[in-house]
């Protein structure tokens, strides 16, 4: 199980995450919701180690995330990135082949085991025989699938995502995300994801934590958290929120849309 | 045949080629029958034998030397900055192993083993003023490494103009230097190739275990690091080795630039983008554009001969330009490595 005590991380002197606690439940998919800047982000970069912490503690299975050396992190946390960056000339096979990196020995490479994941990688995500073809020849849905596949190819049991969706339109949007459920349901595995869309959020998280000026505000099933007066509380926005053929749909109301265009 | 497997082929092909062409072709041109013979069968009264173990093969040897080691080392620096433009040239590391040997031998009258270790030192200066002028620009978090790239620029410039104040200060030693500074493959360097291969190889071994490592940095640093390489080390790694053996290059025959940046630019398309096979690529086509450049150098403008550094900045010149379009002048089209 992963969880955070009591984490501070800060940017310069200004901190951004100001003792957040939280925990995270194994299995299924977590969306990190909350406003611009409230830490979300940094919050996932903290648990790779990524951005050295002030204070508090990160554990995985009860041990301090600082304690496990680089590559038996690798193999047990993947992360999905914001923005990636990938180099011409570089085919989607080789792509997938670099993830398993923690795997290989100094000077070997993908066992025969690590093939046939390559394989069941490609099938999952829906890219089968586009191996030979290059990564930034892709569409923009079809890129996001080959990044997600790049991360399944790592085969750690936890996944952060940072806004996996960001530049996609609805319906690839909708294509990852459901590929993402997938994953926390039918492959056992841990996603923990920064949304910002809380309808995408409600659609396909099965736990919300809402971070709130580097707190973690409220956390727990989806259905309890996306509610009116907490969105009101960590948004500082008003919304409804109603059921609509068994799906949440969060509407900003129309005044508080005004607010905002006026602000 | 795969196709990959098919490029090296040529690639040796090519080396192989261009290093029997260098060996035969000259002021004499010497038979390929005789240029076996001088290996296999050596005759110390054969003027021909004479010239193409102790002219041409010291003169062939330092070319695949000092072009292997730049282009591995521009494509490692190409990789791990993210950007097209870096080059051990650009990023002050040739113009401080210049500056020390040329330094080094005006005021301390160093010989020439030490002009080697001179040249070690420089490189390492070199790139050390690079990172203080950019991290004093207050840029070096610059993701693609630009803030480097422009203070490499500003560093060698300066380095390159202080050395050739020297020179021009110091005329005995002008002559003897003018050929070194804008470098020049010459046999009576092998002494030096003996004293610094270790150096280069050592350093272009590094690379190539590193090599994995370097493509996902490629890839970012948060997506390398999350994949399980230890970034610090790794880069650390890197750049202590092409630092050292970049400048043990320029300690054997001086700056031979651009062969750091345009190698890995013929050889990426050809190969694909991950380093383990780039690496080895630029080992191959570095070394035969090197042999090739000093062949033309000497040939091409009989009975003149030009230096094969401004052979090569002739040719990296072009293809500079070509990639500075490519990369940054065609909006819309800013291709990534």
């Amino acid at each position: 199980m992963l969880s955070a005590q009591n984490l501070v991380v800060s940017y310069g002197k200004s901190p951004v995450l100001n003792g957040l606690s939280v925990q995270f439940d194994t299995g299924g998919v977590t969306a990190l919701v909350g406003p611009n800047g409230c830490g979300k982000s940094t919050l996932l970069k903290a648990i790779l180690g990524l951005l050295p912490k002030s204070a508090g503690t990160i554990t995985l299975d009860d041990v301090p995330i600082d304690d496990i050396p680089r590559q038996t992190l690798a193999r047990r946390i993947a992360y999905l990135p914001q923005e990636n960056h990938c180099p011409d000339y570089i085919v989607l096979g080789e792509l997938i082949e670099l993830a398993g990196y923690a795997r290989y020995s100094l000077f070997g490479g993908p066992s025969a085991q690590d093939r046939a994941l390559f394989a069941d990688v490609l099938r999952t995500v829906g890219l089968v025989n586009m191996a030979h073809v290059p990564v930034n020849s892709l569409s923009g849905g079809q890129r996001q699938r080959a990044w997600i596949a790049m991360v399944l190819a790592q085969d750690a049991d936890i996944i952060l995502m940072d806004e996996p969706v960001n530049h996609l339109d609805m319906k690839y949007q909708y294509a990852v995300l459901e590929l993402v459920r997938r994953l926390g349901q039918e492959h056992g595995k841990t996603i923990i994801t920064v949304l910002h869309d809380l309808n995408l959020a409600s659609a396909f998280a099965d736990h919300v934590v809402m971070i709130r000026q580097g707190k973690a505000g409220i956390c727990g099933p989806t259905k309890q958290v996306i509610t009116p007066e907490n969105i009101r509380m960590v948004f500082d926005f008003d919304a409804d929120v109603f059921m609509r053929e068994d799906r949440l749909v969060c509407l900003p109301r129309q005044d508080a849309q005004m607010r905002a265009n006026a602000e | 045949m795969t196709g990959r497997a098919k490029v090296f082929s040529a690639f040796i092909l090519t080396l192989m080629a261009a290093f029997f062409a260098n060996l035969s072709l000259g002021a004499t041109n010497i038979a390929p029958e005789d240029i076996l013979l001088a290996f296999f069968s050596f005759d110390v009264d054969n003027y021909d034998h004479f010239v193409v173990i102790y002219q041409r093969l010291p003169r062939v040897l330092i070319a695949v030397f000092v072009g292997s080691v730049m282009a591995c080392s521009g494509a490692v620096l190409q990789g791990l900055m993210r950007n097209p433009l870096a080059s051990p040239a650009l990023l002050g590391i040739n113009a401080g192993a210049t500056l020390f040997v040329v330094g080094g031998v005006i005021f301390f009258g160093i010989s020439s083993a030490f002009q080697g270790i001179a040249a070690l030192i420089g490189g390492i200066c070199g790139f050390g003023a690079c990172l203080m002028v950019a991290r004093m620009s207050g840029m070096d978090g610059n993701p693609r490494g630009l803030s480097l790239i422009l203070s490499g620029a500003v560093v060698s410039m300066l380095f390159i103009g202080i050395a050739n104040a020297l020179l021009l200060s110091t005329p005995e030693l002008r002559n003897e230097f003018l050929g070194w500074v804008t470098g020049n493959i010459n046999h009576v360097y092998i002494d030096r190739l003996h004293q610094m291969w270790p150096v280069g190889v050592g350093g272009v071994v590094v690379l190539l275990i590193l090599s994995r490592a370097l493509t996902l940095i490629a890839l970012g640093p948060e997506k390398a690091a999350s994949a399980g390489v230890n970034i610090v080390l790794v880069s650390r790694l890197a750049i202590a080795s092409v630092v050292l053996s970049s400048s043990a290059a320029v300690a054997i025959c001086g700056p031979i630039g651009f062969v750091g940046l345009v190698v890995p630019h013929i050889v990426r398309p050809l190969v694909g983008a991950k380093q383990t096979m780039i690496i080895p690529g630029c080992i191959l086509v570095g070394a035969s554009i090197c042999l090739i450049a000093d062949m033309v150098a000497r040939l091409a403008f009989s009975p003149f001969v030009l230096h094969t550094g401004v052979m090569m900045d002739l040719f990296g010149g072009v293809v500079f330009a070509f990639v500075v379009r490519r990369y940054y002048l065609t909006p819309g089209l800013r291709r990534s490595l």
